[in-house]
């Protein structure tokens, strides 16, 4: 063996070969082999009747989940007695921006959902298929939760990642009543988020507005990320009253937004906390069975498959 | 054969090592800038540093040792080293290319520890061959070592 070895080049080779093996299984246990690591309860559809809702939905009875009468449906807007939707599409920092105007009766009309309803690491679907199978009205892409091996899950009411990340990342956590609220992964468990009442938790940020205040700046920036970026996010003006922002991004068209671009779109609207989401090729809204943006996916316009989506619907 | 043909084999050889160490080096440099063509901007140290593994830890390695041993490259146990400090630099250099990638995708892998760990259990091991070259006194005494193959 010694022998075989001492000869030139030979250890180089073996090794190398060796080396490369390695190098391609670490990538393709990263980014390509799936590992479903839990099954998913179907989404609660329990309603929690909010009395500020009814200023909206006056005519909303109680305990009621799927609406009783035919909603209204234009190109940019849906309405019936639970869920009114309304799609702005804009120009900005010459960039197509697409602001969702969004207000329940209830915080259960506002939930998310896996790929595949299977948790695990590289389980993906797209944000339109993913939407479609748990019959969306609206949805956006969500924190991609499977490219990672840390970060907060809980999602409708169950916890199924409790390992913070290495850094004082902030987390979105929406209550049960749907109410947003930031924490810092570092300073508080999963546990401690659940017993609170934790119904969402999400995993990506940075924050954008807290209290009604901007929290990030110019240099602000998502790890290594550049400034112009397609961009989702999800900000909460009032009680059941939320917008969520998709911008385009990265094509000729729409340079994207900075994260402080995309902070100031919340304010403006008078969200008091909006949180970043998944950006980049991820970037996709679902509206009335469309994808109404323009997703990047390379040098192509085409959907990236995403591993959880936050959607509006029954 | 005389000593200074010796010699110049033994300049030749080294030579010939830094300058593969010097070539990986200015790879491991392309290969950055070409990801970056792809990266939509985001850069990752990991990944702009890797070419100081092969350019520190190999070719300037070999020559200080070179001028610190004047004979290394002819005594016994050298392919041992050669062998052993090359596949840690690999190692190594492999795993900051795998950290650069999953940085700029803005994912992880667990498998890095084990990279980065077999990498300096490689170097480790060659400084210990590297020692005991430097204690090996047959060829100083003028007696011929084992003979090494010549690449």
């Amino acid at each position: 063996m010694f022998k075989f070895l001492a000869k030139p080049y030979r250890w180089a080779i073996l090794y190398s070969v060796v080396l490369i093996a390695a190098m391609a299984f670490t990538l393709l246990d990263t980014f390509v082999l799936p590992k479903a690591l839990a099954a998913v309860p179907k989404a609660s559809t329990s309603t929690r009747t909010d009395p500020s809702s009814e200023e909206i939905f006056p005519d909303n009875p109680e305990d009621s989940e799927e609406s009783s009468s035919e909603p209204v449906i234009t190109e940019n807007s849906y309405e019936d007695e639970n869920i009114k939707i309304t799609i702005e599409t804009i120009r900005k920092h010459n960039t197509t921006i697409y602001v969702a105007d969004i207000r329940v009766s209830d915080p259960s009309y506002l939930k998310t959902a896996f790929a595949d309803n299977v948790y695990g690491r590289n389980i993906t679907a797209k944000t339109s298929d993913i939407a479609e199978e748990n019959n969306a009205i609206f949805a956006i892409n969500g924190d991609f939760y499977g490219f990672r091996d840390a970060g907060y899950v809980l999602r409708n009411g169950v916890a199924y990642r409790d390992t913070a990340r290495s850094r004082d990342n902030d987390a979105l956590v929406i209550d049960a009543d749907g109410n947003f609220s930031v924490v810092s992964e570092g300073e508080i468990s999963l546990d401690k988020l659940s017993d609170m009442g934790a119904w969402q938790v999400f995993s990506f940020g940075p924050a954008l507005v807290v209290d009604g205040e901007l929290t990030v700046d110019s240099s602000s920036e998502v790890t290594r990320s550049m400034a112009s970026n397609p961009r989702t996010a999800i900000g909460q003006i009032s009680p059941l009253h939320y917008i969520a922002i998709v911008s385009d991004g990265r094509t000729r068209e729409s340079a994207g937004l900075s994260l402080l671009e995309l902070a100031q779109e919340f304010l403006e609207r008078g969200c008091t906390i909006a949180y970043n989401l998944d950006g980049g090729g991820s970037s996709t809204m679902y509206f009335n069975g469309e994808v109404i943006n323009k997703p990047t996916s390379g040098k192509r316009i085409s959907e990236r498959a995403v591993s959880d989506i936050v959607y509006i619907g029954y | 054969m005389s000593i200074s043909v010796i010699n110049n084999q033994h300049k030749n050889r080294l030579g010939k090592i830094i300058g593969i160490y010097l070539l990986l080096s200015a790879a491991a440099v392309a290969v950055d800038q070409i990801y970056g063509l792809f990266s939509h901007g985001v850069d990752s140290a990991a990944m702009t540093w890797m070419f100081l593994y092969p350019l520190l830890g190999g070719a300037f390695y070999y020559f200080i040792f070179g001028k610190l041993i004047p004979d290394l490259a002819q005594r016994p146990g050298f392919r041992l080293l050669l062998n052993l400090h090359s596949s840690g630099i690999g190692t190594l250099t492999a795993a900051s290319f795998l950290q650069g990638v999953f940085e700029i995708a803005g994912t992880d892998s667990p498998h890095l520890t084990y990279y980065y760990g077999i990498g300096i259990v490689f170097i480790i091991a060659g400084f210990v061959i590297l020692a005991g070259i430097c204690q090996n006194r047959s060829f100083n005494s003028g007696k011929p070592g084992p003979k090494e193959e010549q690449p």
